[in-house]
């Protein structure tokens, strides 16, 4: 498994994605939003973070960085899987590559904290850190069968308490909470290796 | 030619907007005024050079629509073109 975790400048996630990574024996690279080279990997990462300071709105302009025309053509040839963690599910969302857009946290405060979650019918626990964290559904839209990972506690209003999205037909997983940062026990929580399991097993399909 | 453009951005009707909230909050507890209705947005102000004022419009259509807003949240209003 070869895994290609991409950078923008202000993704501070990046070193947590490749450990975590790297914790399930898969082989890391760094790639660089200037670059355009996505030879040769099964699953390419969208880390946390603040792409481009978050100016505007969060991944508004990361979404023109030449990677990301890359990252479209990456889930044309069907190549692996995509994804976005926080930042880079606000970039996801920001490009289109998934359904609607997170905005600003009902509370309107930057949210750090452990949170339960539903997933897969049962609860896990992981981090979430973020100001812009709701996620608003687009009108009309049936996210019945995306809805893979959900808030029991909604702690920023999102719709349908909507922490995750999976489109299963083009492989684009992306979520708010922070698996990575849920994987050694000397940082506390270790569900997020049940996510990077998900991950495993979605890619050997 | 140079023009010059200002932008106003604002979140769609029925999305909750959490600053206008805690503005509206303040105003109530202070007495200030209890039935004021705040939503915030942005402000942005544009200067580029075009041939003519279509030109001038059309991009500056293009820069709202994929830079300053996301219509899944956002509309955005152009309340001023002018040539300077």
């Amino acid at each position: 498994m070869k895994a290609g975790i991409i950078v923008f400048p202000g993704t501070n996630c990046d070193r947590d994605t490749f450990e975590a990574c790297s914790f399930f024996g898969w082989e890391c690279r760094y790639i660089w939003h200037n670059e355009t080279d996505l030879n040769n990997l099964d699953a390419i990462f969208l880390p946390g973070g603040f792409s481009y300071g978050d100016y505007i709105c969060s991944g508004r302009l990361a979404k023109f960085s030449p990677i990301i025309q890359e990252v479209k053509n990456f889930i044309k040839r069907k190549q692996g899987i995509i994804i976005g963690i926080c930042n880079g599910f606000q970039i996801l969302c920001e490009t289109k590559l998934l359904p609607g857009v997170l905005t600003t946290n009902i509370n309107n405060k930057f949210i750090c904290d452990d949170t339960v979650l539903t997933f897969q019918n049962t609860e896990i626990t992981l981090p979430i850190a973020h100001k812009e964290g709701r996620y608003i559904a687009p009108k009309g839209k049936n996210l019945c069968n995306m809805m893979f990972l959900q808030y029991k506690n909604n702690p920023n209003g999102s719709d349908y308490d909507i922490a995750g999205l999976y489109d299963r037909e083009n492989k684009i997983l992306a979520m708010m909470p922070h698996p990575e940062r849920a994987v050694f026990k000397e940082t506390g929580l270790t569900d997020g290796r049940k996510i990077f399991e998900f991950i495993q097993k979605e890619l050997n399909k | 030619m140079k023009y010059y453009a200002e932008i106003k951005v604002t979140l769609k009707d029925g999305i909750k907007d959490p600053q206008g909230l805690a503005a509206e909050t303040v105003l109530k507890r202070t007495g200030i005024n209890e039935s004021a209705s705040i939503r915030a947005g942005k402000f942005f102000e544009i200067e580029l050079e075009a041939a003519k004022k279509e030109e001038a419009l059309e991009n500056i259509q293009t820069i709202c629509e994929e830079v300053l807003s996301n219509p899944c949240l956002e509309k955005y209003e152009i309340l001023k073109v002018k040539q300077v």
